[in-house]
């Protein structure tokens, strides 16, 4: 049975314009953070070790350890709020629908006996505080009209609870039961985050209006500001104060992230401002931040997250990137087994290296979305929603040149043959385009909807797959193809096809769930049967030595088959990867790459017998 | 003096024989698993093979034709986790998707009928595929 060895997880999701909120907790050194739909709990001190949490039915938007640590609350963009144990295999404790929107922020009460929720909805429905294990409110919360971007709880008794949104206001609330007591209008646009300090006795506000207003705890009266010079020149999106409340940490849309000194009396002055190092575009403006002892932890649009030290604040910072969205696509280099390209649909190619994780982003001169994706030793052929095919060549960890060649229509499926990279085959609609190189060599026209196609690595033959689920076998001569033999098998629109390194067999899955091996040169079935997945197959590989198949389908599982062996005695990798696997490829004899909607890549490994 | 209620919609019969194999597998156990085939001609339902005791579930479901329907009555012995030895009779109705309209509308209205004759069947199980009848859905059945 294939055991999980390595998750390279997928960085937090984020939208322009707005913050997203990261919390963690401090004893154990955890960061929880959201992806799609689900909540994962990244180890600061080892980014490999991540435990992801993919319950919820919604995309999920914040999530919070309780005090003691042993609960994590998490919500998503319905209003629902579920409390699970963060040890004990993610045991559900309580599940609450909370708001009639989506929720934006979460907060404990330091007793761990109250949450409270701020968010979207409608008048009364913006902000609601209740007991955690029954649900039951403690307050009411009037006095916003819009949505409330965040809310925090006052650390320390009597109980405060201060919440801020996007009608400019920030609302004091004294209890329990909580009732409205104040409220102020300093900022002039969107309050985007508030916070108290650790000993309850400030708190502090930062708006897109470049301003960060901090307030007394008690009373909820202002009592400073962060000093305007050297000020913040974009909205601040998130702060977050260091754990013995004298520092606060900001974070803001021109890139940089501020330490400030928060004096007694309520001002604020700048310390010292960091800065990232970027490519300098729109991905590098922050979003998010958490001090959490030693580290600062910051989340940049583009979702690179960056570590800094607080003893050390002149040490460049550790960064760890990865996926935001769908992985599509997975390609190992020979040349390095140990580095793995993974590629998903915005464009976003990333190297992992095993054992280590995030290696680098690979940087290219034209960022278009990437559909198909192949990799040769020195090249990358990519292809996207546009009609063009990008040739980039690869040298180590950077991107060449690249050229485009324009074919026309929409490329459906892409292959290279892997001995001569010259030679790459699109399909489109119907017709099939031959490249040499970035030359359009021929375009022909076969009469039948394609769906998939595979290149014999010495670029000898083609298999191309149709709607209809019949494998078509042609011979490449020249610039020409000619057909040889029709193979029907399939009762589904064939997904993919893949040859076996040692070019003696080929397996082709269909969208009906089905995989088969085939004989190359009889154009027998070898191994058939292989239908224990339960929906579409997504992606195939073979294993270095021709002796496995793995098949990675939407319902989220990877099966491993022996080609010696019936297909019945195969090994199932359940719940790889939550909402399907898209990327599958084999490192070596023993493990195998997957990667999935969830946008994480997982590296799995079968013990030898 | 075989008095053969032909009451199926389809008009099938059951031979005799077919019933008397089944009461051995089930009694003195001198088979593991018995497949029976509807013959058209005579329009009953026969036996087609007869597995002996030694023989395994691999053999069973290799003499499963892949494109005609059968049913199949198999022996299945187990330990359960109160470490007691086991053993149930699974009816099998196997119909997968790629044979004929025709053999699986024959073999879907006579299966009652059948089945009626057979007393002391545990389980039933309907398979459409050979990953329907794996050793692993029989074995989860059972438990």
């Amino acid at each position: 049975m294939p055991e999980l060895a390595e998750t390279y997880a997928c960085v937090p999701s984020t939208e322009r314009g707005r913050g997203i909120l990261i919390s963690g907790d401090p004893k154990s050194n955890k960061v929880l953070y959201t992806n799609g739909r689900s909540v994962i709990i990244l180890d600061l001190n080892n980014p490999l070790n991540v435990a992801i949490y993919g319950e919820h039915a919604y995309p999920a938007t914040v999530a919070r350890f309780s005090p003691n640590g042993e609960w994590i609350a998490s919500a998503d963009v319905s209003g629902t709020v579920r409390i699970w144990g963060t040890h004990n295999d993610h045991v559900l404790k309580k599940e609450f629908k909370v708001l009639s929107g989506g929720i934006d922020d979460l907060q404990w009460s330091p007793d761990g006996m109250r949450i409270v929720a701020s968010g979207d909805g409608k008048g009364k429905s913006l902000v609601r505080a209740f007991m955690w294990d029954s649900g039951t409110n403690v307050g009411e919360f009037d006095g916003h009209s819009r949505r409330v971007l965040s809310c925090s709880f006052k650390p320390t008794r009597p109980f405060r609870i201060v919440t801020c949104g996007e009608d400019f206001l920030v609302n004091f609330y004294e209890g329990p039961p909580f009732r409205f007591k104040l409220s102020h209008r300093d900022h002039s646009n969107f309050v985007n985050c508030v916070r108290f300090s650790p000993d309850g006795s400030k708190f502090i506000t930062v708006s897109s209006d470049k301003k960060g207003i901090i307030f007394d705890g008690k009373s909820g009266e202002k009592i400073g500001e962060l000093s305007s010079e050297d000020a913040h020149k974009g909205s601040i999106y998130a702060v977050s104060w260091s754990p013995d409340g004298k520092q606060v940490l900001t974070v803001s849309a021109d890139k940089t992230a501020k330490v400030w000194e928060i004096f007694e009396d309520g001002n604020g002055k700048l310390k010292k401002t960091l800065t990232c190092s970027g490519s300098g575009g729109v991905d590098d403006m922050l979003v998010g931040c958490l001090w959490q002892n030693d580290h600062l932890v910051t989340v940049s649009l583009g979702g690179t997250i960056s570590i800094f030290f607080a003893s050390n604040l002149e040490k460049a910072p550790l960064q760890l990137s990865g996926h935001m969205k769908n992985v599509t696509s997975l390609a190992v280099l020979k040349s390095d087994p140990k580095c793995i390209l993974s590629s998903s649909y915005d464009g976003l190619i990333v190297k992992w290296i095993q054992g280590v994780g995030y290696s680098g982003k690979l940087l290219r001169k034209e960022n278009s979305q990437i559909k198909c994706f192949a990799a040769a030793d020195e090249e990358i052929v990519t292809s996207g929603f546009d009609n063009k095919i990008w040739r980039i060549s690869l040298h180590g960890d950077q991107c060449g040149d690249a050229d485009s060649v324009d074919i026309g229509s929409q490329p459906k499926d892409l292959s290279l043959a892997l001995l001569s990279p010259e030679l790459a085959l699109i399909t489109t609609d119907s017709e099939v385009v031959m490249l040499r190189g970035t030359k359009v060599v021929s375009t022909i026209n076969l009469g039948f909807a394609v769906t998939a196609l595979a290149v014999a690595p010495d670029g000898s033959e083609a298999i191309i797959g149709g709607q209809d689920g019949k494998l078509h076998i042609y011979c490449i001569t020249g610039d020409t193809l000619k057909e040889e033999a029709v193979l029907e098998k399939h009762r589904g629109a064939l997904t993919v096809i893949r040859y076996s390194p040692d070019f003696s067999m080929f397996a082709s899955g269909d969208a009906n769930r089905e995989a088969i091996v085939w004989d190359r040169v009889s154009r027998e079935v070898k191994l058939k049967n292989m239908l224990y997945h339960t929906a579409r197959i997504n992606c195939l590989a073979w294993s270095p030595n021709s002796s496995l198949v793995a098949t990675g389908s939407l319902d989220t599982c990877v099966i491993i088959y022996e080609v010696d062996k019936p297909a019945s005695s195969r090994m199932t990798i359940k719940g790889a990867h939550l909402g399907g696997v898209y990327g599958l490829a084999f490192t070596d004899e023993y493990s195998v790459v997957s990667s999935g909607e969830d946008a994480c890549v997982r590296v799995w490994k079968s013990t030898p017998q | 003096m075989a008095f053969r209620r032909a009451n199926a919609s389809s008009g099938m019969g059951v031979a005799e024989h077919s019933k008397s194999m089944y009461m051995e597998l089930q009694r003195k156990k001198v088979f593991r698993y018995v497949i029976f085939k509807i013959d058209e001609k005579k329009n009953e339902v026969v036996v087609e093979k007869t597995g002996g005791p030694a023989e395994s579930y691999d053999d069973f479901t290799a003499s499963m034709p892949e494109n005609d329907c059968r049913y199949a009555v198999y022996d299945f012995d187990f330990v359960t986790s109160e470490n007691c030895q086991k053993s149930k009779i699974f009816f099998i109705a196997w119909s997968p998707s790629v044979s004929r309209i025709r053999s699986k509308m024959l073999y879907a209205t006579s299966k009652d009928r059948f089945r009626r004759e057979l007393e002391g069947i545990h389980y039933e199980i309907q398979a459409t595929d050979p990953t329907e009848m794996d050793l692993e859905v029989i074995r989860e059945r059972a438990r």
